[in-house]
């Protein structure tokens, strides 16, 4: 396991025991679109602190949505969508704001500043949280180097490669320590060299203690990984079970 | 405290970075303010300069009769004090006006002065007052009728044209005022809502980072704010500009021009009062502008 004193903190706050509480809980939830589209079917789903899940599925099977109801940026049609005890339906305003505070989210488009450097970029979640800057200068270099960018702390994400904007994305999401990271496709539009880095990254952050979601449409990356995977197909989960499990993942 | 530091440096950071977005359109905004405050400020200011005119002509119910130049005051003064609408009459000798006038002009040498014009070219006056303010019209017409008399004028007219000018004035000023206003407000908001659209993406992710909603848009109504205030320095300074310029031109000339630049200064408390008219309204226009954006950026 990666050592780091501020993110030993980060374990110490999110103990992986079997007595832990859920940290997500889906039940009978259902998305429907506006157009009728009915995307997610009687989801049920429970995670613990600690834990670390692919769903994959095929674009446009509603992996995203999925995520989206974690963060609260879609609302779901009906059931229940709880983070951490929190019922993320019936938040709206600055409680949803605050609650978010305590997600990671990691997307496939990186979704990044271009004119702000990569420590800009970092340090960007926790100013627009109202941070002191002595915290921000205190979180901001273990978390570029946990991701391996200390040292382009000052480029700009043009002057990256794919896999490092996709490493600043990481950063950012887990600069203010939440105790839930959700990517999304996070490795969608990497080579597989940097497909595999970024899985590692997000599998030592597992490691401190960090519930991780990831979905990918790239079945046999997941199956390599030797962590639990769920296909989300037609609109319902199924655990996928794969007693073929490739090599381990590549250096 | 240190944490509310931090908080402002924030947001004078993020309203920095939409000013830079902002580009030539904050030119346009400021324009426009600058436009609406100068002419707003110069409307409130010439108010007052006709307020400080309007006192000086005085408020008294009194009639000036100017005699023919052959004609003394003297002679004239009993008929008029014995007219039964008549208060007092106070005369004026053409030596004492001629006197007045030079030590108002800041003419030293008056017998130079005297010889220059070859004489006194003043004639005798007579104040009259009297006992109501409804007979004047009668009292003028009759003074005006005695022999020896050039003109009689009545103060309060002169007065009066100066309400109806100031009058127009308060209508012009509020009618450009709204006019302009609202212009203000639209321009500001259109380059607020461009500016939003430009950093849409770091708006998306301040709120998926849990930003909240004040947080992220209090940095535009700074903004707002900022056009406003820049507008309304700039506008001061015109005015001010243009005020001190116009005073140093008619401070050259003389008589009726030379009193009207005595007329253009403005007290200090009248200054400080116009600066914060105009800063105020400005502000308030920002806010206004921003406001009107921020209603258009989504959340949930």
């Amino acid at each position: 396991m990666p050592s780091s004193p501020w993110f030993s903190h980060w374990f110490q706050r999110h103990p992986t025991t079997a007595t832990v509480p859920a940290m997500v809980q889906l039940r009978n939830v259902v998305k429907q679109y506006p157009n009728g589209i009915r995307c997610l079917k009687r989801i049920n789903l429970t995670l613990k602190q600690g834990d670390f899940l692919f769903i994959i599925g095929t674009s446009g099977t509603g992996k995203s949505t999925l995520l989206k109801l974690l963060y609260g940026e879609e609302q779901a049609s009906s059931g229940q969508v709880q983070v951490n005890g929190v019922d993320v339906g019936s938040l709206h305003g600055d409680r949803l704001a605050k609650f978010r505070r305590r997600i990671g989210v990691v997307f496939q488009d990186y979704k990044l500043i271009p004119n702000r450097t990569v420590a800009d970029n970092v340090a960007f979640v926790l100013q627009a949280q109202g941070k002191r800057q002595q915290e921000i200068n205190r979180r901001l270099l273990p978390t570029l180097k946990m991701v391996g960018l200390a040292a382009k702390a000052d480029s700009f994400p043009d002057q990256l490669s794919g896999g490092e904007q996709q490493r600043v994305s990481i950063a950012r999401a887990i600069v203010s320590t939440p105790p839930l990271l959700l990517a999304d496709e996070p490795t969608g539009n990497l080579d597989p060299y940097n497909a595999t880095q970024i899985l590692r990254t997000l599998q030592n952050l597992n490691a401190y203690g960090a519930t991780v979601i990831v979905t990918t449409h790239d079945r046999h990356m997941a199956l390599q990984s030797q962590q639990p995977v769920l296909e989300l197909h037609q609109g319902v989960l199924y655990p996928v079970h794969s007693d073929a499990i490739a090599a381990p993942l590549p250096h | 405290m240190l944490a509310n530091l931090t908080k402002l440096t924030y947001l004078l950071r993020e309203t920095w970075a939409g000013l830079q977005r902002g580009g030539w359109m904050n030119g346009a905004a400021i324009s426009t303010v600058t436009v609406l405050l100068f002419l707003f400020g110069l409307c409130l200011q010439t108010s007052w300069q006709l307020d400080a005119l309007f006192d000086h002509f005085g408020t008294q119910l009194e009639v000036s009769v100017y005699l023919e130049p052959e004609m003394a005051g003297a002679e004239l003064l009993p008929t008029v004090e014995t007219l039964p609408t008549v208060d007092a009459v106070r005369l004026v000798t053409k030596e004492e006006a001629w006197d007045s006038l030079l030590t108002e002009l800041g003419v030293s040498d008056r017998t130079l002065a005297t010889q220059q014009l070859e004489g006194n070219p003043l004639v005798d006056e007579l104040k009259v007052t009297v006992i109501n303010p409804t007979v004047i019209p009668a009292v003028v017409q009759h003074l005006q009728g005695l022999e020896g008399v050039d003109r009689a004028v009545y103060i309060n007219e002169a007065t009066e044209r100066f309400r109806q000018i100031q009058r127009g004035l308060n209508w012009v000023s509020i009618t450009i005022t709204v006019v302009l206003s609202l212009t203000a407000i639209a321009v500001i908001t259109t380059t607020l809502n461009l500016i939003a659209l430009a950093r849409q993406n770091e708006l998306e992710i301040m709120q998926l980072v849990g930003a909240t909603k004040a947080w992220i848009l209090l940095p535009f109504v700074l903004h707002g704010i900022f056009f406003g205030a820049v507008g309304g320095a700039i506008a001061l300074l015109l005015i001010t500009l243009l005020r001190t310029l116009l005073q140093e031109i008619l401070m050259t000339q003389t008589g009726f021009l030379r009193f009207l630049a005595d007329g253009f200064t403005i007290s200090a408390v009248q200054h400080s009062l116009l600066s914060l008219v105009v800063l105020s309204l400005g502000i308030s226009i920002g806010t206004a502008g921003s406001l009107f954006a921020i209603r258009r950026v989504s959340f949930r």
